[in-house]
């Protein structure tokens, strides 16, 4: 094609003089080039493709009122500039919070929840061969020993459950406890299976459970972030701060890692030399900036970082408030074991019944180290477990005898779990027996617990075999633990969703789960 | 071929015409009948079309003999004159039909003896209405042979027809909410039809073969069998189908039944199909155990120790309440505008319970000492309304005492660290849906142990940190139920 047919300008008029409408129309069609087709073309294809990100600001033109199973869909629209503000739940739910305790690196049950006589009994000897059939392990190779439990368990409370020496405190809540032996995971690696454990998906891109939580619902108290995050035990997990992002969603419900020692976030306090009001008029101008940006782009991402600024200065004194346990009497410091000079889990501890109390909606701590293959002393099942022990089970204890003082038990919902089980056998990492005991991943089998908002107490739910290898009663999935999470907030979990790249996406994937109906109080 | 030197009358060409037609039909069935191999989707959607043409030739059909009839009485004789045109009718549409239903069985993996006749019942109805249209216009035979033609036609389609209802609705569809009488009277046996078919002192007969009898009947039965396979009895189970024999005896994990029973429900080769309810955990261990057995019919039935019994555990479920968005706002109307205006000014703080009730939740505790008796006293007009009220660490006293007095319908009232005291609980009295009360960080004394003791429906009385001792001694009802 020559250039000359290109561009309206080089075109002479395409509708010669005394031509009729009919004539006229069909020569402007003409008119058309390829590359005006092409134009168009590839514009429609991204509108198209736009289309069906979505965003719960901007209100798609004919967006569908009833979902992919014909029910009437929940709408989760905001006013865009209270992107937090509270909305009511699908049904009447027990749980109006959540405190999620997230022991990174998978803690053994076999030292802690799940007794196994059978295994001590047959303890040093060779694992059979059908533990091994088709199975990858991280580091295991060769036929490994089988490892009995290495502290003794006893039976404890009204409901009789067999708990190790290790958790005396937490011991005297038993009865509130509900314990599920029974879940599993299909990840073996930590990042992934702590993504999967947080996000419902074993790959990064995907909205934490805080983040849907808080999409749902909303927070009370909007001087305070709704999905706050304490890490301790001197490494971040291996997930990242992916594992609490907000993935698709808009980044305005990403989880906010605060710091339980000295500034809650850092550089949150004013400069020497600026006062509140010379940082309010700041504030003023940049946000008169950012609405001109919003209202010639339309991008939701604009008013997640207005509404953000607006928080952040509502938090200088709030949340330094709120995070300061030094207003704490000495009493309850030492029934934590918090010590407001270091950073530690008893404070996070501390801090986590603090913000539950001012309306903070889902509260995530991280606690490092709970990765005992064997292979120093700390991380080892003899040495470093008996100190994660010590440094978790009396700031649990102390956190839920505090919350069920205070009423907040019936509203709460505590969550205490690692992201996989242990194996039955005795890590002997390149085929040696190593100097320190440890045991490597097993995602087949491993503990959790859940007290309060909603969940049946002092019971327990799933069996592992004679091993603790394998689940053979009652498995859960992590997807039916979050679906049951969901259901005790109020919402069924195909219903809290977000339509995004053409799909109703969901904190529980596209695999069918199930809530475990047998714990719900 | 000898030519006729007259041209034969129209009638008689078209009749060839359409025997011709019908033969092709009979020859296409003959060279491909449904195998139950499943095949193109093109075939299969053409095929669905099967159920919505079929039932025009049926009426046409039916209507004849009522058009024969009526038009008996002279002054209906016109109606005569249709006749020779629904014959042709019928026949080229139960023709249509056939090839549609062919199209159906040979794609969509139908076999069995169910499908069988049916198939040849349609064609057979095509052929049928050809002999009487050939009878009633042409041949003019013996006096008898056009009625009773049509009585026989009539006849074929009813049963074609029953027999296809039995494919697509079960095979008594029919018979199955008979009354009880209506069924004794034909002589139908009252209970259910599902009989123990193997002898259940065996193994198989115990515990297998009713497993594919609940799960598997339908499709791999003796009426279908999708992909050539059959369930329902040991001989056919362990000749297998399309893909090979189902059962390795002695070997589970490299049996390909029990490969796809154990399957993701979402696995395109799963079995029963997604859908379909699948095997209990107790069902797929027998099935694994007999097969490690030597999947043998004779195994004695309490041959294998610790084998699971047959009965599927009940699994618990919750259901989701569903929501009525008009119910919903008709319920919520007498309110409305007070909720709208004090929600307003309350952001976050004053809601509805859930989306699907007109009770409203209201949480001040993360405002703290920002709200007061005055707030309080605003949202006087929806205090009946309120079922949960969160006022902890607010700064509200013993003048609010009468708003919460009139929260009729609350179930939970927390006044955590507030300065409220007895006074305030002398009036919740009234309070007879009271589930929850939190007192904790009050000035209280077991004074109020009192009144908290008439509340009917109270489960939990939180007193820590009060001046109630944590060993007072409490009347009958409130033990059990103080929590410190």
């Amino acid at each position: 094609m020559s250039d000359s047919t290109n561009g309206a300008t080089k075109l002479p008029s395409p509708v010669p003089a005394g031509t009729s409408h009919r004539e006229e129309r069909f020569a402007l069609l003409q008119a058309q080039t390829r590359r005006h087709f092409l134009r168009s073309f590839t514009a429609g294809v991204g509108s198209m493709f736009l289309g069906t990100l979505g965003s719960p600001f901007v209100s798609t033109v004919g967006a569908a009122e009833r979902g992919i199973d014909g029910s009437p869909r929940l709408e989760f629209t905001r006013d865009p500039s209270h992107p937090l503000s509270v909305l009511p739940p699908q049904f009447a739910g027990r749980a109006k919070r959540i405190i999620y305790l997230h022991m990174a690196g998978a803690p053994s049950q076999l030292e802690l929840f799940d007794h196994k006589p059978d295994l001590t009994r047959l303890d040093g000897q060779q694992c059979p061969a059908s533990f091994l059939a088709g199975k990858r392990f991280a580091f295991i190779s060769g036929v490994p020993k089988l490892l009995g439990a290495q502290y003794p368990f006893h039976q404890s409370g009204k409901s009789g459950q067999w708990i190790s020496d290790r958790m005396p405190h937490l011991e005297k809540h038993i009865d509130d406890l509900c314990l599920i032996k029974s879940m599993r995971t299909d990840q073996f690696n930590h990042a992934p299976a702590q993504l999967l454990v947080q996000t419902g998906n074993a790959r990064l891109g995907y909205p934490s459970m805080g983040s849907w939580v808080i999409y749902g619902l909303g927070t009370e108290n909007q001087n305070l972030p709704g999905f706050i995050v304490l890490v301790s035990g001197g490494n971040q997990p291996d997930g990242g701060k992916q594992l609490w992002g907000s993935g698709f969603l808009p980044s305005v419900y990403q989880g906010v890692q605060c710091r339980s020692h000295g500034e809650p976030v850092l550089y949150l306090e004013n400069p020497s030399d600026v006062s509140r009001p010379l940082r309010r008029r700041m504030l003023d101008a940049v946000d008169e900036i950012n609405r001109q940006a919003y209202a010639e782009f339309g991008n939701p991402e604009t008013v997640t970082r207005i509404a953000q600024y607006e928080m952040a200065f509502r938090m200088q004194m709030d949340a330094t408030d709120a995070m300061d346990i030094h207003k704490e009497s000495p009493a309850v410091l030492a029934a934590y074991g918090a010590n407001p000079a270091e950073s530690s889990f008893a404070n996070n501890c501390v801090v986590a019944r603090r913000l539950a109390e001012r309306g903070v909606r889902f509260i995530q701590l991280y606690h490092w180290g709970w990765d005992d293959h064997g292979t120093s002393a700390k991380d080892s099942l003899n040495i470093g477990f008996a100190d994660r022990c010590r440094e978790t089970d009396q700031p649990i204890a102390a956190l839920l005898t505090d919350l069920k003082a205070r009423g907040m038990l019936e509203d709460t919902l505590v969550v205490w779990g690692g992201e996989f089980g242990r194996t039955s056998m005795r890590e002997n990492r390149n085929g040696q027996v190593m100097q320190f005991i440890g045991r490597d991943h097993n995602p087949g089998a491993f503990t959790i617990w859940m007290a309060g908002g909603g969940i049946k107490p002092g019971m327990c739910y799933g069996e592992t075999d004679a091993m603790g290898y394998e689940i053979v009663k009652d498995p859960v999935e992590v997807r039916d633990l979050h679906a049951t999470m969901l259901y005790t907030l109020g919402f069924d979990h195909h219903k809290l969703n977000y339509s995004f790249q053409g799909l109703e996406q969901k904190l529980t994937s596209v695999k069918p789960a199930r809530v475990v109906a047998e714990v719900l109080a | 071929m000898t030519l006729p030197v007259r041209r034969a009358p129209l009638r008689l060409r078209l009749g060839l015409l359409a025997l011709a037609l019908i033969l092709l039909l009979c020859a296409l069935l003959i060279l491909f009948p449904p195998d139950g191999l499943e095949r193109a989707s093109w075939a299969q959607f053409i095929g669905r079309f099967h159920l919505l043409t079929v039932h025009f030739p049926i009426a046409l059909v039916l209507l004849v003999p009522i058009l024969e009839w009526t038009g008996r009485n002279p002054r209906f004789s016109y109606l005569h004159s249709s006749i020779d045109f629904l014959w042709p009718l019928a026949m080229l549409s139960s023709l249509a039909a056939a090839t549609l239903g062919w199209c159906l069985a040979r794609s969509g993996a139908y076999s069995g003896r169910l499908v069988t006749q049916h198939m040849w019942g349609g064609v057979s109805v095509a052929a049928a209405c050809w002999l009487c249209w050939m009878l009633r216009g042409y041949f003019h035979g013996p006096r008898l042979a056009y009625p009773l033609a049509l009585v026989a036609t009539v006849g074929l389609v009813s049963w074609t027809g029953y027999r296809g209802g039995q494919l697509s609705q079960g095979e008594n569809h029919l018979t199955e909410h008979m009354p009880v009488p209506l069924r004794k009277l034909i002589g139908l046996s009252s209970g259910s039809t599902a009989l123990p078919r193997s002898n259940p002192a065996y193994f198989y007969g115990a515990h297998v073969e009713p497993i594919f009898i609940t799960h598997c009947d339908s499709c791999h039965g003796p009426d279908k069998q999708k992909n050539r396979l059959r369930l329902d009895t040991y001989e056919a189970l362990m000749r297998g189908g399309k893909h090979g024999p189902a059962i390795k005896a002695g070997n589970a994990k490299g049996s390909e039944l029990f490969r796809r029973v154990t399957l993701s429900p979402s696995d395109d080769d799963a079995m029963p199909p997604q859908g379909k309810r699948p095997l209990a955990a107790n069902e797929v261990k027998l099935l694994e155990l007999w097969i490690a057995a030597g999947a043998s019919s004779t195994l004695p039935a309490n041959a294998i120790k610790d084998a699971p019994t047959n009965e599927v555990p009940v699994v618990a479920e919750v259901t989701f309440p569903e929501i009525d968005p008009a119910a919903v706002t008709q319920s919520r109307a007498p309110l409305a505008q007070a909720v709208g205006q004090l929600k307003e000014r309350y952001p976050s703080v004053l809601d509805y319970e859930s989306r699907g009730s007109a009770y409203l939740a209201l949480d001040a505790s993360a405002l703290g000492p920002r709200f007061g008796d005055d707030d309080l006293a605003a949202l006087k007009p929806l205090s009946a309304q309120i079922v949960i009220a969160d006022l902890s660490r607010t700064a509200i006293t013993d003048r609010s005492a009468p708003l919460l007095g009139a929260m009729k319908h609350a179930r939970v009232l927390r006044l955590t660290e507030t300065k409220i005291t007895d006074a305030t609980i002398s009036t919740l009295g009234g309070l007879d849906q009271l589930e929850s009360l939190d007192l904790y960080g009050t000035a209280v004394t077991p004074a109020s142990l009192k009144v908290v003791e008439s509340l009917p429906k109270l489960r939990h009385l939180y007193a820590g940190a009060t001046k109630i001792p944590a060993d007072a001694s409490v009347s009958d009802s409130l033990k059990g139920k103080l929590v410190f």
